[in-house]
C-alpha cells in the first residue's frame, strides 16, 4: 500500500525572492537616474553656496569632483537607457548593479569629505538602501547593506586611528553643544527631511503599484471566470441536445439499426459523453477556483449536511453499477469554515471517483467522524476499485494528470477532480492523504479543522 | 383518449428528442418555444402535463412560467396540470433544489441530456397521481 500527501502549494521563499521584471527594473532605474540628477546638482550647488555665501570651510574641490562624477556617470546611464540598451533583462540587471556600486562609492567619498562619522550626509545611505531593495534581490540588498556598515565603520576607524585624515568642518562646531548650533540643526533637518520624504515617496509608490497590480489581476481573474462559465454553458446546450437525440436512436425510438450502425452510434455517443465530462469538469474547476481564491469568504458549513446531500446525489450511480455503498456518518453536524459549493465539490469528486473507478458489484464506503483530539472532521472514502499504480501516485494531485490504468480504462475523466479537491482542502486549512494499491482499491482521507467555536464532542460520536 | 403533453423549450433539437419517445408511446404532443407562446398553448391545447425548460429567452423563463401557471395567482385549472421541469443544473453543480409549493411549484425534474426511457417513466408516474 502506498500513501501520498500532496506537498503544499509553493510560495516564493523570502530568502531567495522573485526577480524584478524588466519593466520594473527599467522604471526603477529611471527613478534612480532622476534622483541622481537632483543629488549631483545639490552637491555642486550646495558646495558652492556653502563656500560663497555661508563661508563654511568645506573642501570645495573634492566635493565638486564628486558632484561632477555623479552627474557624469548619470549621463552615461541616461544615454544607455535612451539608446534602448534596456531591452535585455541581463543587461539591465548589470546596469542596476553597476549604478548602485558607483553611487555607494560616491557616497562614501562624500561622507568622508563632509566629516566622516559626524557627516550629516550619512543618513543618505538609508535612501539608497531602500532604492537598492526595489531593483535587487533580497540577498543582494542585504549583502550591500552589510557592506555599507563595514565601509562606514571602517572609514570611521581609519579616521579615528589616523589611517585617513579626518575632515573637520569647524563651522558645524561638533565639539560644542550640538543642539545650540543652528548650522548643525539646519543640516540635520535638511538631510533628515529629504531622507524621509524620499523614503515615504518610494514606499507609497511601490504600495500603489502593488495595489494597481492586484486590482488588475482581480479583473483578469473575474473576466476569465465569467468566460469559462458562459463558454461551458453555451457548450453544454448543443451537447445536451445531441446526446438526447442519440439516446432516442439507441433506445429504438427512431427505428431499427444495423449492428454496424449501432457500433458507430455507440462510439459517437461515447465521445460525446467524454466531451460532456470534460466540460462539466472545467465548469467545476472554474467554480472551485472561485471558491478557493483568497477573497472568497469562508462560512460555517455542516460536513454532515453536505455529505448527506452528495450521497443522495451519487447513490443512483452506485445503484446503477450494483455497487454497495456503505455510509457510516457521525451524528455531529461537524461545522467547518468552508463554503457550501467548495465542500460539495470536495465530497462530490471523491465519491464520484470512487464509484466511477470501482467495477460493477464492488464496494464503496463513506465514513465521517469527529476527531476530538485534532479538533477536526475526518471524512474517509474507500473503494474496491482499480487503484492507482505506485509510479503514478506522486502525480495524482496534479492538474490534468490521470493514472495509466485510468487512461486505459473506459472510464471518462479529465484529471481535474483530485487537483481541485486538493486546492479546496488546502484553502480550508485541511489535510488530504491518499492510499492506494493497484487493483485493490483506493482510500482517501480528508481532515478539515472544525470552526473555532465548535466544542468537540466527547462521548456523542454515535453512528447511524 | 390519448393524454396530451405540451413541450415548452426553445431548442428544436431537444423538442424533437422529447417528442419522439412521447409520440411512440401514444401521447398527443404539441410544442411551444417561449414563455408567451407556452401560455397561449396551455389555453388552446389544454394539456394533461407540461414539460418545461428552464432557460429560454431568459435564464429563468421556465421558473417564471411555472410561477404563472402554479403560483398563488394562477387559475385553478392551470394548477391542476403537472409540470415536469427539464434542467441541466443537477448534474453539474452541488446545488440541489426540489419541487416547492411557494418558490418552485413544479412536480418533477428531468436532467439533460434526456434519457427517453427515464422520461416516459417519470411522465407515467406524474400522470397516474
Amino acid at each position: 500500500m502506498s500513501t501520498i500527501t500532496p506537498t503544499p502549494t509553493e510560495s516564493p521563499s523570502p530568502g531567495t525572492g522573485l526577480r524584478p521584471t524588466l519593466e520594473e527594473l527599467r522604471e526603477n532605474t529611471r527613478l534612480l537616474i532622476t534622483l541622481r540628477w537632483v543629488a549631483g546638482l545639490s552637491i555642486l550647488l550646495g558646495t558652492l553656496a556653502a563656500r560663497l555665501f555661508l563661508d563654511i570651510g568645506l573642501q570645495t574641490l573634492p566635493l565638486l569632483i564628486i558632484g561632477l562624477s555623479v552627474l557624469g556617470y548619470n549621463t552615461l546611464l541616461w544615454s544607455f537607457i535612451r539608446a534602448g540598451e534596456t531591452s535585455h533583462l541581463q543587461r539591465v540587471q548589470q546596469i542596476a548593479w553597476g549604478q548602485i556600486i558607483l553611487d555607494w562609492l560616491a557616497m562614501i567619498v562624500l561622507v568622508h569629505f563632509t566629516g566622516g562619522i559626524t557627516s550629516p550626509a550619512l543618513i543618505y545611505f538609508v535612501i539608497h538602501a531602500a532604492l537598492s531593495g526595489t531593483i535587487l534581490l533580497p540577498w543582494q540588498t542585504r549583502s550591500l547593506v552589510g557592506l555599507a556598515v563595514v565601509i562606514v565603520g571602517g572609514l570611521a576607524w581609519f579616521e579615528r586611528n589616523g589611517g585617513l585624515p579626518h575632515v573637520r568642518i569647524a563651522e558645524l562646531g561638533l565639539d560644542n553643544d550640538l543642539y545650540q548650533n543652528t548650522t548643525y540643526i539646519a543640516a540635520i533637518v535638511f538631510f533628515f527631511g529629504t531622507t524621509i520624504l524620499t523614503l515615504s515617496d518610494l514606499v507609497t509608490r511601490n504600495a500603489q503599484r502593488l495595489r494597481q497590480r492586484e486590482k488588475h489581476i482581480r479583473e483578469l481573474y473575474d473576466a476569465r471566470a465569467t468566460f469559462v462559465r458562459v463558454a461551458t454553458h453555451e457548450l453544454r446546450a448543443p451537447l445536451g441536445a445531441s446526446l438526447s437525440l442519440m439516446r432516442n436512436i439507441e433506445q429504438g425510438y427512431a427505428g431499427e439499426l444495423s449492428p454496424q450502425q449501432r457500433t458507430i452510434l455507440t462510439r459517437v455517443t461515447s465521445r460525446l459523453e467524454g466531451l460532456r465530462t470534460l466540460i462539466d469538469d472545467l465548469l467545476t474547476l472554474a467554480t472551485s477556483r472561485e471558491a478557493s481564491t483568497a477573497h472568497a469568504p469562508l462560512e460555517p458549513d455542516s460536513v454532515r449536511a453536505v455529505l448527506e446531500r452528495i450521497i443522495e446525489r451519487e447513490k443512483p450511480h452506485a445503484d446503477h453499477k450494483a455497487i454497495r455503498l456503505d455510509c457510516d456518518l457521525s451524528r455531529e453536524p461537524g461545522i467547518v469554515m468552508a463554503g457550501d459549493v467548495g465542500l460539495g465539490i470536495i465530497f462530490g469528486n471523491l465519491l464520484n471517483n470512487a464509484i466511477k473507478y470501482t467495477p460493477e458489484g464492488g464496494h464503496v464506503a463513506v465514513q465521517y467522524r469527529i476527531a476530538p483530539a485534532a479538533h477536526a472532521a475526518e471524512i474517509t472514502v474507500q473503494d474496491s476499485g482499480m487503484g492507482i499504480p505506485a509510479d503514478d501516485l506522486p502525480h495524482i494531485f496534479n492538474e490534468f494528470f490521470r493514472a495509466k490504468n485510468a487512461k486505459n480504462s473506459q472510464v471518462m475523466g479529465t484529471g481535474i477532480g483530485l487537483s481541485t479537491v486538493r486546492t479546496l482542502v488546502e484553502r480550508y486549512q485541511g489535510q488530504i492523504t491518499l492510499e492506494s494499491d493497484e487493483g485493490q482499491g483506493t482510500t482517501v482521507r480528508v481532515s478539515l479543522p472544525l470552526a473555532p467555536d465548535q466544542t468537540p464532542p466527547k462521548d456523542r460520536d454515535g453512528d447511524i | 383518449m390519448a393524454k396530451k403533453i405540451l413541450i415548452i423549450d426553445d431548442d428544436p433539437d431537444v423538442v424533437l428528442a422529447i417528442r419522439m419517445p412521447l409520440e411512440s408511446a401514444g401521447y398527443e404532443v404539441r410544442d411551444a418555444h417561449s414563455q408567451e407562446s407556452g401560455l397561449v398553448a396551455v389555453e388552446d391545447f389544454r394539456p394533461d402535463l407540461i414539460i418545461l425548460d428552464v432557460m429560454m429567452d431568459t435564464h429563468t423563463a421556465g421558473f417564471q412560467l411555472a410561477q404563472k401557471l402554479h403560483g398563488p395567482a394562477a387559475k385553478a385549472d392551470h394548477r391542476r396540470i403537472p409540470i415536469l421541469m427539464v434542467t441541466a443544473i443537477h448534474q453539474t453543480t452541488p446545488l440541489r433544489f426540489g419541487p416547492d409549493e411557494d418558490y418552485l411549484p413544479v412536480q418533477g425534474f428531468i436532467d439533460k441530456p434526456i434519457n427517453p426511457k427515464g422520461l416516459l417513466d417519470e411522465i407515467a408516474k406524474l400522470l397516474s397521481k
